[in-house]
């Protein structure tokens, strides 16, 4: 009996523990000890930004910057950031990717910092400074980016006498002709959410956009057709496979041939290396195929902000480190290393680290190709207030497309229905 | 004599104060907030506002075509996976417990085994023998001109059925086995006596004798599909659109989180759980009566 009185004792100490703990790292949203020095905490998960972080706490004795890891935001580090939020104990700084900013702000958990962060803005390249403002207000500081470029396998399209295609219509030959040398090639496989809108991005096919103080949703455009109708057409003829992406048959696939490119983010490379080791030495990047022949467009697939989260009491601090973290270069430097961050900031794009050869890609320098593309990022893109919400539709469809039973356009309008409706719902307002 | 009356609660109270904060607290937060529906203006840039809208929330449930197809979707799975599972659980403990079996410990090991698998290590583990590209199920048929699609949208229910019982029909035998180790051994060989078969003796002294335990598997279960998220979240990104993000009822709630709805997912929420516990307690009243008559 005695015992399990202990136990149940234990627990409750345990409890009473955890939540004070919880209570403790939320408290530091900016704070002035007596010493005079400043404190802001900072919630993240990229490898390296814990040395990043020590390194501006050693070069900067005014400000104290104590970095906290968090999950990966999609697998709960968001949730735990808006519950922070609702709680009012938030941290003043948090990770959040691109494609998540827009749905912080329209639940009120960011804070706008424009009045410090308005005069950097041409430290950044436009499409990243625009990925963290909306509406006229600045939510934090863009660390990195993913432009886009067609990873393919040089083995297979030499085999063939092919080039890497230049335009989207060479593509589609190139993807006949592979098929056509066995019936398990393919020159891709499916994609969805936000690398199927990395597509749409290089296409200029936006997705939302802002009209003075109304959304406008653009899913169903006519350029958004038009890439959709594109890749209808080469599943229609069964030259994409089966293959989910991030799957083990994808990584197969890439391995030994079957799957011959990805259109891809700077990011993949390493998942490419990473997950298909087999395909070392026979993979190589070249610029993404064009619309119109000799045009230089690129697309965006991935990248996040330091934002600056609701509550934070020391928005100007806040500010200074979020923008050294995005624009330092030895800080940087490592975080090209540790995390194969790409870096959003102008000055950063000839770091030593983004100019050597690589020997899974035959020893081609890849971030050459990279850094033309990001100068090319269309920077007229807008990411949805309800973006999860919106993906997760949007694959309900994309899913059924590319397995045959519906068409990508058609996926597109009914997560343009399906996201215009839950807006309407919540009151957010909407113009044509 | 008030401090003799006192003691015990005293004792009870760490237990009481977990119970409150950590299970009633939360039941009770989603309850009052599902009252409330969620306004925001313009952008939506500013916090969103709470509105005292009692039945605002449940309307919209029970227009939500996605979330009512996600209700009948589990009840559907509900009613075939469930008997299908109870019915493999009992035959397999009748047969451990029978008195000719060999190798007993061997076989309630073994079929115990896959409940020690985490839900999702088990769904990862099936999608693979599910997938077109590496099924070794469809590879084992090839030869004979078979196919079976697992993740056609007509299948899908029954392939994740399929993980569900593989994972739990062990689990729910361990529970009959242990009932039916606890019939009097003299009944039994009164059985015997009358010159019952074991057919018999199964039929009418040891499934009537584990009936308890047969309700109780059965509500677990019923509980257990409405709560039916691992198996189809695994599956989702692999099934080529068959799994939808709203195919079971918490993953609707979830989607409604998804898109910062927190009292529209907590209204669904307890709308499955008044369901569930409707059923259950219908279920208990039916079996009740029998036992009564």
């Amino acid at each position: 009996m005695k015992r399990s009185i202990m136990r149940v004792a234990g627990i409750a100490g345990a409890a009473g523990l955890v939540l004070a703990a919880t209570g403790c790292s939320g408290s530091g949203s900016g704070s002035t000890s007596s010493s005079g020095t400043s404190s802001i905490t900072f919630w993240g998960w990229a490898p390296g930004y814990s040395d990043a972080v020590a390194a501006f706490d050693k070069s900067h004795p005014g400000l104290h910057v104590d970095y906290q890891e968090v999950q990966p935001g999609a697998k709960g580090g968001y949730q735990k950031m808006l519950n922070a939020v609702k709680a009012g104990n938030a941290p003043c700084l948090a990770q959040v990717g691109y494609e998540t900013l827009p749905s912080f702000a329209a639940q009120g958990a960011l804070s706008d910092v424009s009045a410090y962060a308005s005069a950097d803005r041409g430290d950044y390249q436009p499409a990243a400074w625009k990925s963290v403002t909306l509406g006229g207000a600045v939510y934090g500081a863009p660390v990195d980016t993913g432009p886009m470029a067609l990873f393919y396998n040089k083995k297979v399209f030499g085999s063939l006498g092919l080039k890497p295609p230049t335009t989207w219509a060479e593509y589609q030959a190139d993807a006949e002709r592979i098929h056509a040398s066995g019936p398990h090639r393919y020159i891709s496989s499916p994609y969805l959410d936000y690398d199927y809108a990395g597509l749409a991005w290089q296409a200029g096919a936006g997705w939302f956009g802002i009209k003075g103080d109304a959304w406008q949703v653009s899913m169903d455009s006519r350029a958004n057709d038009k890439v959709a109708d594109y890749w209808q057409g080469l599943a229609d003829k069964g030259l994409i496979s089966s293959a989910p992406m991030y799957d083990q048959a994808w990584y197969k696939g890439l391995g030994n041939g079957d799957i011959a490119t990805v259109v891809g983010a700077v990011w993949q490379a390493g998942v490419i290396k990473g997950g298909a080791k087999n395909g070392a030495g026979q993979w190589a990047v070249a610029p993404l195929p064009q619309w119109t022949d000799g045009a230089r467009q690129a697309g965006n697939a991935g990248g996040s902000s330091t934002a600056v989260l609701k509550g934070c009491d020391d928005p100007k601090g806040a500010w200074e480190f979020a923008h050294w973290l995005g624009t330092d270069r030895s800080a940087f430097g490592g975080l090209v290393e540790k995390a194969a961050l790409y870096p959003a900031a102008k000055s950063l794009l000839d770091l030593p680290q983004l100019k050597g050869g690589d020997a899974y890609f035959g020893g081609q320098k890849i971030y050459d190709v990279f850094a033309a593309a990001s100068a090319h990022v269309n920077a007229d893109w807008t990411w949805g207030p309800l973006m999860t919400k919106t993906a997760a539709d949007l694959d309900d469809g994309l899913g059924k497309a590319w397995a045959g039973k519906g068409t990508i356009a058609d996926a597109l309008h009914t997560a343009q229905d399906q996201t215009v409706g839950e807006m309407n719902k919540q009151g957010l307002k909407i113009t044509g | 004599m008030p401090r003799r009356r006192l003691r015990p609660l005293l004792f009870c109270a760490p237990f009481i104060a977990l119970f409150l904060a950590m299970y009633v607290a939360p039941i009770g937060y989603a309850a009052v907030s599902s009252l409330y529906t969620v306004h925001r203006s313009g952008l939506g840039l500013t916090a969103p506002t709470k509105v005292f809208d009692p039945l605002g929330n449940y309307a919209r449930a029970l227009e939500d075509g996605a979330f009512l197809s996600s209700l009948g979707r589990v009840a559907l799975f509900g009613v075939v996976q469930v008997p299908v599972m109870l019915g493999a659980a009992l035959v397999l403990a009748l047969l451990i417990d029978s008195k000719s079996a060999r190798g007993k410990g061997f076989f309630r090991l073994s079929s115990f085994l896959p409940y020690a698998i985490p839900g999702v290590s088990a769904a990862l583990v099936w999608s693979f023998m599910y997938s077109a590209q590496s099924s070794p199920v469809n590879r084992l048929l090839h030869p004979f001109g078979v196919s079976i699609p697992f993740f056609d949208s007509d299948l899908v229910l029954w392939s994740v059925a399929n993980i569900v019982t593989w994972s739990w029909a062990g689990y729910n035998m361990i529970i009959i086995y242990a009932a039916l180790q606890s019939i009097p051994a003299e009944v039994l060989e009164a059985a015997r006596m009358d010159g019952a078969s074991a057919l018999r003796v199964a039929w009418s002294v040891k499934i009537p004798f584990v009936r308890g335990a047969l309700v109780l598997t059965t509500v677990f279960s019923i509980i257990g599909s409405a709560q039916l998220y691992n198996e189809p979240t695994v599956l989702l990104p692999v099934s080529g659109g068959s799994v939808s993000s709203t195919f079971t009822p918490i993953m609707s709630a979830q989607s409604a989180v998804a898109a910062g709805n927190y009292p529209y997912a907590a209204a669904q929420s307890v709308l499955l759980a008044l369901l569930v516990g409707g059923v259950s307690f219908v279920f208990f009243r039916l079996t009740g009566r029998e036992e009564r008559a």
